[in-house]
């Protein structure tokens, strides 16, 4: 993926460069709103990292601007404010995801991979398939192997989200707020158990597992 | 030269307003005083002038029949009837032809007709000498010579000069009260303004504890003040607990950074070749955990100040079955069993995200202290007084009731407790979450046995 970072803090945007490239994607640093504003616009991105603060023009409205203009690449905002308020904020002024600093390097990864998975392949679809697994969305049923498993309407949602986002990690942050839409992180495990029951339905009766945990970082469905 | 302020007094704006008021009054009565004089001097005065007017035309018209002489035979006649007026005929060289008057007491006129006003010498009744005012009317004969018809106006005169007087004199009585009055309340309400002042700076000095006097009139200023106190109260509190949380944050925070500081220095002494890494990567661990409790702090910072939260009439029963399922499995996993029974809409006003995070901390409690075989309840009710009550019952080790109000407390971690991780911070927070939606925290037995009471923890918010 091409990204560009737009962040005035030259440390963490060399961070933020550092941990995007070594994941392998191309990484093109800004480190003020209007450049960053114009670079976006002229450079052919796949994604957009910027910081809510900037000088000059401030991430918000470098967004709306750059929304205005007709950009499609989708955005990651990364802040130090963290509210509810804040985040919503951030998804009216255009962008599709909202990152509070501080993060763990294996978040922003999955997010900004995300947003790429989102930017190409958000067309509406009827069907999802990862390996022998399939998903029905009309029908809400899931079938491995030709083999129907039941779910919990939650599991189902906890499935679709994997599945849209297969092969990429995916952070338990990540699982909170997009299929529990929860902002804060419960002290207890709660994720992993509902991950680990999924995975007794999909994988246990499997000789090959699909659902992989990412040791530090989350979960990976992956064929 | 330097133009000094004004005194103090008169920069109020109640001053001003007084001052206004009194102008105002002064108009007042300059307008009844216009009042009164149109409606008695002037109406005597109005009909004295329709009287002139037809004196004159009669001695006109005979002026006109047979020229001076007629003119001076009317004249005479009407001098000898002894009416209100006076009269005086002049020949063209000035002579005095016939009439009261010697000489024209006023000029004549370069046209035809003027008014006159003129004061004469007169005689009271007793025979007293006495000078009195007169109108009248000067023309000039077409063939020389001028006629004054002229009247005594005397006791009109002292009449209008009365009228106008009381007038205004009491115009200047009320200008003065009006003064008085302006000057009084201004300065009352400078001395209200100045308590307010004071009590700003003394509380801009450093002491939050001042508060603006309220004397219980219900006027603007007492209702004033009360604002300002209740501004200054939620300020003191804000003060206090972010000072409290400072103290907290360093505390709670100094060890785990003393921790990391030291194992980094371990780290960089280890000869080990893995050594470095794994110090490292606890180190992490450390940060984060520390990177935790600050984004707690701050959190329940925010929600203490009343700085977050979009308020929706919610129904809560949505958001506990929410929760139930969520917390369903890790209570399953860790054998407790769980019991959750919804009961219809309950409607509160409220903020989701924050609910839901309070009532998850209640449950990471809960299910943090049962230990396994436990039981944990989760329930959403209508209490008997039409609150909302959110419930968590467990059947941990319970708090004792002296410790149920320390627990809410930043940081406070009982004895118990302390082998558990976490920060301290989740009854705090669902205590700041109750206060933020006008709602209470409380604390109470679980119901269990003796020796293991368990604990029971109702979020209770106001019904909407």
């Amino acid at each position: 993926m091409r990204v560009i970072v737009i962040e005035d803090d030259a440390d963490a945007a060399a961070f933020v460069k550092g941990v995007l490239s070594e994941a392998g994607h191309l990484v093109d640093v800004c480190g003020d709103g209007e450049s960053g504003l114009n670079k976006a616009r002229t450079g052919d991105y796949d994604a957009l990292v910027v910081d809510r603060m900037l000088p000059g023009i401030d991430g918000l409205k470098l967004l709306k601007s750059y929304r205005d203009a007709g950009g499609r690449a989708p955005a990651l905002f990364l802040s130090a404010l963290g509210e509810v308020d804040h985040r919503v904020e951030g998804l009216q002024a255009g962008g599709d995801d909202y990152l509070v600093k501080p993060y763990a390097p294996s978040e922003l990864v999955a997010r900004v991979e995300a947003l790429g998975r989102r930017a190409t392949g958000d067309i509406p679809t009827t069907k999802l398939s990862v390996g022998g697994l399939e998903m029905d969305l009309l029908a809400r049923t899931v079938h491995r192997d030709g083999q129907k498993i039941d779910l919990q309407p939650r599991e189902f949602r906890l499935l679709e989200f994997l599945m849209r986002h297969a092969g990429q990690v995916v952070t338990r942050t990540m699982l909170l707020e997009k299929v529990w839409d929860y902002h804060f992180d419960p002290q207890t495990n709660v994720i992993d158990v509902h991950v680990s029951r999924l995975r007794g339905k999909i994988d246990k009766d499997f000789e090959r597992p699909l659902l992989h945990t990412v040791r530090g970082a989350g979960y990976r469905l992956e064929a | 030269m330097k133009i000094g302020r004004l005194p103090a007094l008169v920069r109020t704006t109640t001053f001003r307003l007084a001052l206004l008021h009194a102008s105002i009054f002064i108009l007042f009565s300059a307008s009844l005083l216009a009042y009164l004089y149109y409606e008695t001097a002037g109406h005597l005065g109005r009909q004295a002038e329709a009287e002139l007017n037809a004196e004159f035309g009669e001695l006109s018209a005979a002026y006109r029949g047979g020229g001076l002489d007629r003119l001076k035979q009317a004249v005479t006649e009407r001098r000898e009837a002894r009416g209100k007026f006076f009269y005086l005929l002049e020949d063209g060289s000035g002579q005095k032809i016939e009439g009261d008057f010697d000489v024209l007491p006023a000029p004549a006129p370069l046209g035809q007709v003027v008014n006159v006003e003129f004061a004469y010498d007169a005689r009271t009744i007793q025979g007293q000498p006495s000078r009195r005012s007169a109108e009248g009317r000067i023309s000039r004969l077409s063939e020389g010579g001028v006629l004054m018809v002229a009247y005594d106006v005397g006791d009109l005169g002292e009449m209008n000069r009365r009228i106008t007087e009381v007038v205004w004199r009491s115009a200047a009585v009320g200008f003065v009260l009006s003064l008085i009055g302006g000057v009084v309340i201004s300065r009352s309400a400078a001395q209200r303004a100045e308590q307010l002042a004071k009590t700003t700076e003394g509380v801009m000095g450093g002491d939050l504890t001042r508060r603006a006097p309220v004397f219980g009139s219900g006027d603007e200023f007492d209702r004033l003040s009360e604002q300002l106190n209740a501004m200054l109260a939620k300020l003191e509190r804000l003060v206090i607990s972010s000072r409290s949380a400072g103290d907290s944050i360093a505390h709670d925070l100094r060890s785990p950074l003393t921790r990391l500081r030291n194992r980094l220095e371990a780290g960089l002494r280890d000869t080990d070749k893995d050594g470095p890494r794994a110090a490292l990567v606890r180190s992490i661990d450390d940060v984060d955990g520390v990177l935790d409790t600050f984004n707690a702090v701050l959190r329940l910072s925010r929600v203490q100040a009343g700085a977050t939260g979009s308020f929706r009439r919610t129904n809560v029963t949505g958001i506990t079955d929410e929760l139930a399922e969520l917390y369903q499995p890790v209570c399953e996993e860790k054998r407790l069993a769980f019991n959750y029974t919804p009961q219809g809409d309950l409607f509160v006003l409220a903020d989701r995200d924050l609910i839901a995070q309070a009532m998850s901390n209640l449950m990471d409690n809960a299910v943090k202290y049962t230990p396994e075989g436990g039981a944990i309840r989760l329930e959403a009710r209508r209490g008997v007084d039409g609150d909302v009550e959110l419930i968590v019952v467990d059947s941990g080790p319970g708090i004792p009731p002296e410790d149920r109000e320390r627990a809410v407390e930043r940081f406070v971690r009982l004895e118990q407790s302390r082998s558990q991780p976490g920060s301290g911070l989740g009854l705090s927070l669902a205590a700041a979450v109750a206060e933020a939606h006008t709602g209470k925290l409380v604390l109470a037995d679980g119901g269990g046995p003796p020796t293991r009471p368990g604990l029971s923890v109702t979020l209770r918010l106001p019904a909407a």
